[in-house]
């Protein structure tokens, strides 16, 4: 119980910090209305003479879009590992290695905390913008999406955040890791199915992102929600997805105790 | 200062990028790959499209290559020239260190624009303009020495009108102060430069078309290549360019007075 409290604690402490910067999330959250805009022109374009691509008509491709951007306000990981990285070339991991508390649980608390304030900031923007895109939104109804689809969130936020994490701790070894970020930021945003749909790439190598962890970030919670995955396919993925958030998690561990081993701490 | 001057500094500080680049060789090459791999994520949106579709807005899939391919150079030209220098501009104001290039003996504006170069955008430069040649190929089209040199000067309005909208978004840090990440928003409005023009309609094209310079930067290029010279697409880029060129240094000038330094 007491181990819970001192997440609470690092959870609200997080929420205040975070609300704080809620400007810059909002700024943030604005200018994504304008790569919405993007989508729904590129999109638009496309669709034009014609009732489906891909066997989605225009709606549900544009709805899986407005879920995409959601998703990556409410899971996605914005600057994670540069924080951790900062904590790392300033010392400052110092003070979690002298006290009882998990670097990753402590961090992972702040995150929950910082996609909860950018999560709810977004739906400011999208809200004002209902009217234009209301006629867009098609949501199945079937219930099997809801249970199955929020704890496959649940998991991509896992993945998302243990990604950045291990991100963050290349700095026991380079010096420099905001290359590397931006470099796999772009290999996320295209196999997470930021840019477009998967299931429009050929089938072939639709069949290979399904084994990467990138399909389970964005692309998988938002195609059960969206109507773009059967049931069966939703139930195989979830065990791949488990699959990744305990290959992730052991290789964070243990990146975690051979990057301390590397680790100098100087001064009092 | 004249301009052999301004020159000789410039050259002076590409050197000095050359040399800074050549320590860092690891670094140059991952964020040449960084680059890469974004222009790469493009091309693959307009291949998957045009998977599923023989058209956008009436813009064949090579055609598509071809405005995709010019909107990336002059992005190129602008990361290669001018964004570090920019982007420094941003978190010089905020901290005080412009104080640095208002101490110098020449123009501020040019100053601080010139001072850094970024070998990976020039390099990634290049693979833009493979993409282009490519596309050019496959649509069969071989422009005059005339063609390209008009290509040439619309992409170097291009890079002009870029440069105007990233200086006005990088200005308002004269106004703004601690509103980190501004710049970022001038990468989400120059997205719609990917986009054909024809696929703008009612508020949107008024918006992306004529109030903010968005599509003209690399329709108007890419279409004088694949429909011939239009004199009227000449004037609309020249003129676009050299209004928002005005504007911009009217908006940094205004900026500037506003500059108040930071204490010590």
């Amino acid at each position: 119980m007491r181990t819970f409290a001192k997440y609470r604690h690092a959870f609200l402490v997080g929420l205040q910090s975070n609300i704080v910067y809620r400007w810059n999330f909002g700024i943030r959250a604005i200018f994504s209305l304008f790569h919405l805009a993007f989508v729904f022109i590129l999109w638009g374009a496309a669709y034009q003479g014609k009732t489906e691509i891909g066997g989605f008509d225009l709606s549900q491709t544009l709805t899986y879009f407005i879920v995409i951007l959601m998703m990556q306000f409410f899971i996605g990981a914005f600057n994670e590992d540069y924080q951790i990285s900062e904590d790392i070339r300033n010392g400052l991991i110092n003070q979690f290695l002298l006290k009882p508390i998990n670097y990753y649980v402590y961090r992972f608390s702040v995150f929950l905390a910082a996609r909860l304030v950018s999560g709810l900031l977004v739906l400011v923007p999208l809200f004002i913008a209902l009217p234009l895109i209301k006629d867009h939104i098609v949501i199945p109804d079937e219930l099997w999406r809801l249970t199955l689809g929020l704890p496959a969130m649940i998991m991509a936020a896992l993945i998302q955040f243990t990604i950045a994490y291990i991100f963050g701790l290349l700095t026991f070894w380079f010096l420099e890791i905001q290359s590397f970020i931006i470099l796999s930021l772009a290999i996320e945003t295209m196999l997470g199915g930021q840019i477009f749909p998967l299931d429009l790439m050929p089938a072939w190598f639709f069949r290979i992102s399904q084994w990467l962890p990138y399909y389970y970030q964005m692309y998988f919670p938002t195609a059960i929600f969206t109507g773009r995955l059967d049931e069966a396919s939703a139930l195989s993925g979830l065990g791949i997805q488990a699959f990744w958030v305990v290959a992730l998690l052991g290789l964070a561990q243990l990146l975690w105790v051979r990057g301390l081993r590397r680790h100098t701490a100087v001064g009092g | 200062m004249k301009p052999i001057d301004y020159l000789r500094i410039w050259l002076a500080c590409a050197r000095y990028s050359v040399v800074r680049t050549m320590m860092f060789r690891f670094d140059f090459i991952m964020w040449s790959l960084v680059e890469f791999f974004w222009m790469a994520v493009n091309i693959l949106l307009v291949a998957v499209i045009y998977n599923h579709t023989d058209s956008i807005a009436g813009w064949s899939k090579y055609e598509m290559l071809l405005l995709v391919g010019s909107s990336m150079l002059v992005q190129r030209f602008i990361m290669g020239f001018v964004w570090t220098n920019l982007f420094e501009m941003a978190r010089n104001i905020r901290t005080g260190h412009f104080d640095f290039f208002l101490a110098q003996p020449g123009n501020p504006l040019v100053m601080v624009s010139t001072r850094k170069l970024d070998l990976d955008g020039l390099v990634n430069a290049v693979v833009a303009v493979a993409v282009i040649v490519y596309a050019l190929r496959q649509l069969a089209i071989v422009p005059s020495l005339a063609g390209v040199s008009l290509y040439a000067l619309m992409i170097f309005c291009g890079v002009i009108i870029h440069y105007s909208v990233l200086l006005i978004t990088v200005s308002l840090t004269f106004w703004l102060g601690a509103a980190q990440g501004i710049e970022g928003s001038y990468f989400t409005l120059m997205e719609f430069s990917r986009l054909p023009r024809q696929a703008f309609k009612g508020l949107t094209h008024v918006i992306f078309v004529w109030l903010i310079p968005a599509v003209v930067v690399s329709n108007v290029p890419a279409d004088t290549l694949i429909h011939g010279f239009n004199p009227l697409n000449v004037l609309w880029i020249v003129s676009i360019a050299l209004i928002w060129l005005s504007f911009a240094m009217w908006v940094f000038n205004r900026g500037l007075r506003r500059y108040a330094s930071a204490s010590s």
